[in-house]
């Protein structure tokens, strides 16, 4: 599964780039002709985004063509996607660890920097650890850190820089 | 000679012991604010400023300026260890920085960025000392016409940095000016892409965009390879500095130019370090004879940065006691600093308060070289933090991007959009889109427009820039470039299919 997630990227990286960036351009332009023109100079705010519109356009379809050339030639894409040496890459600890820290930004505010980090950290630490480094002995040690960590930051920020973090639930 | 013997009894006063240890102090706290994202060298300026009251006028400018080198030099720490750039003067020391410190060369990395942080920084103060009156003369020729010509410049340079593969390299370059476009357009305020959202009307921080870039993304991509088991990252043990007196002679013709560099973008106002410091980079890419090792962990990329960045130090000193502009937001806060103890800055000071002035230029060097003695004393402690297994330092250094990223404007916004910059960063690792024309893109963006608008408004027409001369030369070297470095990928692209 991993691997062939791999392999996907690898064969249609660039094509889902020019893809992306056609997509973007037009909107860029579209959204610039939005924009009100200036009425006392040459250029007024829709200049710029039709600038960077324009020249994205241009290069993105240039990208399109080199990306259908190159899979239609190479009938050996598929096959070097195969050859692929590398070990395949973990998604479960990427997609984990992406799902935590966007919780982690979301309730920072709502909740208060101190239980928010004590939670992500404690998640976040065992998530990304080594199967065979999650022990019970383990765990206790990133407990430790955790709270060390998060509440030396919180002090050090809120007395010695003078920036008050987000306190949410608890208030100091 | 009498600068000289100013400068030698300002020299006296600075070495007084009190002054010499408050300068320790500032210096030391500089580097902790500048290696803290989020903490940057205006807001240690900032800090220190009530501190300063009760001092004499010499002794607070001198602390201010203490804190201000230490502020500039503390980001290539974490730049290199930790691939978090702490301030936006080292986003181009990460570069080169963490790839040597992942390769086990962390220790020389470190030397070699402290040893021409401390050179450019020495440099920039003996023009600064000898050469200000002068040179203040030449940056008020430089009207947003001639910014724009740089600026534009310093954008064609996307295109060298992005040789071998120059169309992916141009489109990330053209994300990033789409990111800079966002919030509220420069003269008339109108708002861009901001899609009604109160909160993108200020647009994105340049260092949450920098955070989100390098060190959240890193955090991902690092997730996909930390399950396979622990590797702590080997850290060579080194004698000196890191580098051999060979190397180091073979370095200084790129550190000479990287100063030029960051003196000259220094004394123009409002360009500031994080350019001169990418400018440099790419400028020593381009000049180098072997192109292809920077980025992989090449000591010149480093030298290139480090001695730019700290550079500007003293450029930007020159308008501001010569002229009273301050050109970035640390030389306005130091603006505030002279107000403070009652100092107008401008030609007078120089006649009037010529021994506050003997003393900054006094304090600056021996402020250099007190970096250059703190920094290389805890190198050892340094890099204890690459004995921290991975799966724990990350999730540590996503909060401290978080907090870096709140601590910049108080807003929950900017910790939010490092997330979006993360997820961003990630997506060009898959797809191998490369990042580093993104973030000069990105910086440079935003100057660009408002500039070439700027210009606009005092000239009317565009054709009219061309009647200016400084101008003239970065736009047609730029469009030689970008024409040369076109036909280059043109012949290279087509010997391949050959």
């Amino acid at each position: 599964m991993n691997r062939s997630i791999d392999a996907f990227f690898k064969k249609f990286g660039d094509l889902i780039v020019s893809i992306c960036y056609l997509a973007l351009a037009i909107a860029l332009i579209v959204l610039a002709r939005a924009l009100p023109k200036s009425t006392v100079m040459e250029i007024g705010p829709d200049f710029m985004p039709t600038v960077v519109g324009v020249i994205c356009l241009v290069l993105s379809l240039l990208l399109l063509v080199q990306a259908i050339t190159k899979l239609r030639s190479k009938d050996g894409a598929l096959k070097a996607a195969g050859e692929e040496t590398g070990e395949a890459s973990d998604y479960k600890r990427v997609i984990e660890s992406l799902i935590l820290a966007l919780a982690f930004v979301n309730v920072l505010k709502p909740v208060g920097f101190i239980i928010s980090t004590l939670v992500y950290l404690a998640l976040q630490i065992i998530v990304l650890a080594p199967n065979d480094k999650r022990t019970k002995k383990d765990i206790l040690l990133y407990l430790i850190i955790d709270v060390v960590f998060t509440f030396v930051v919180y002090f050090l920020f809120r007395y010695g820089f003078k920036i008050v973090l987000p306190a949410g639930l608890i208030k100091f | 000679m009498s600068t000289l013997a100013q400068l030698g009894s300002a020299a006296l006063s600075v070495l007084q012991p009190v002054s010499l240890l408050l300068m320790i102090a500032g210096v030391a706290i500089g580097i902790i604010f500048g290696s803290i994202p989020g903490l940057s060298a205006s807001m240690a300026v900032a800090l220190m400023l009530p501190l300063t009251f009760s001092m004499n006028a010499s002794l607070g400018m001198n602390v201010l300026v203490a804190v201000y080198i230490g502020g500039i030099s503390g980001g290539l720490i974490s730049a290199i260890l930790l691939n978090m750039p702490g301030t936006a003067s080292s986003i181009a020391t990460t570069f080169d920085g963490y790839p040597m410190a992942q390769k086990g060369e962390a220790m020389r990395a470190l030397g070699i960025g402290i040893v021409f942080s401390f050179l450019g920084s020495i440099f920039s103060f003996i023009i600064l000392t000898f050469c200000a009156p002068m040179l203040a003369n030449v940056a008020l020729k430089f009207t947003p016409i001639e910014n724009f010509g740089i600026c534009f410049f310093a954008l064609t340079m996307v295109a060298i940095l992005s040789s071998g593969n120059m169309i992916k390299g141009l489109l990330a370059g053209m994300l990033g000016l789409v990111f800079a476009m966002v919030g509220m357009a420069p003269i008339d305020g109108t708002p861009r892409f901001t899609f009604g959202n109160s909160e993108l009307m200020a647009g994105f921080d340049t260092l949450t965009t920098l955070i989100g870039i390098f060190a959240v993304s890193d955090i991902l991509i690092s997730a996909e390879t930390i399950g396979k088991g622990v590797e702590t990252i080997p850290v060579k043990k080194v004698k000196g500095f890191g580098f051999s007196p060979k190397e180091f002679v073979s370095w200084l013709p790129g550190a000479l130019r990287s100063a030029l560099i960051g003196t000259g973008i220094g004394i123009l106002p409002g360009i500031g370090g994080s350019t001169s410091g990418m400018l440099s980079y790419v400028t020593a890419k381009n000049m180098s004879k072997h192109p292809e090792t920077f980025g992989q962990g090449e000591p010149e990329g480093i030298v290139a940065t480090e001695c730019a960045n700290n550079a500007t130090i003293g450029g930007a000193m020159i308008p501001l006691l010569v002229l009273g502009i301050p050109g970035d937001g640390v030389t306005a806060m130091m603006l505030g600093g002279f107000l403070i103890h009652g100092l107008s800055t401008g030609p007078l000071l120089f006649v009037k308060n010529a021994d506050v002035v003997y003393g900054i230029f006094a304090a600056c060097m021996i402020c250099g070289l007190i970096m250059l003695i703190v920094e290389w004393s805890c190198i050892k402690g340094f890099v204890k933090v690459l004995k921290i297994p991975k799966y724990i330092l990350m999730p540590l250094i996503l909060v401290l991007c978080a907090v870096g990223a709140y601590a910049t404007n108080n807003r929950i916004f900017d910790v939010q959009s490092i997330m979006i910059f993360g997820i961003i960063g990630y997506f060009f690792h898959k797809v191998k889109l490369p990042t580093t024309p993104f973030v000069l893109c990105f910086l440079i963006g935003k100057l660009t427009e408002q500039y070439l608008r700027r210009g606009l408004m005092m000239y009317k027409t565009f054709g009219a820039f061309f009647k200016r001369p400084i101008f003239d030369v970065f736009f047609f070297i730029a469009i030689a470039v970008l024409a040369w470095s076109v036909f280059k990928e043109i012949r290279a692209s087509r010997k391949k299919a050959a």
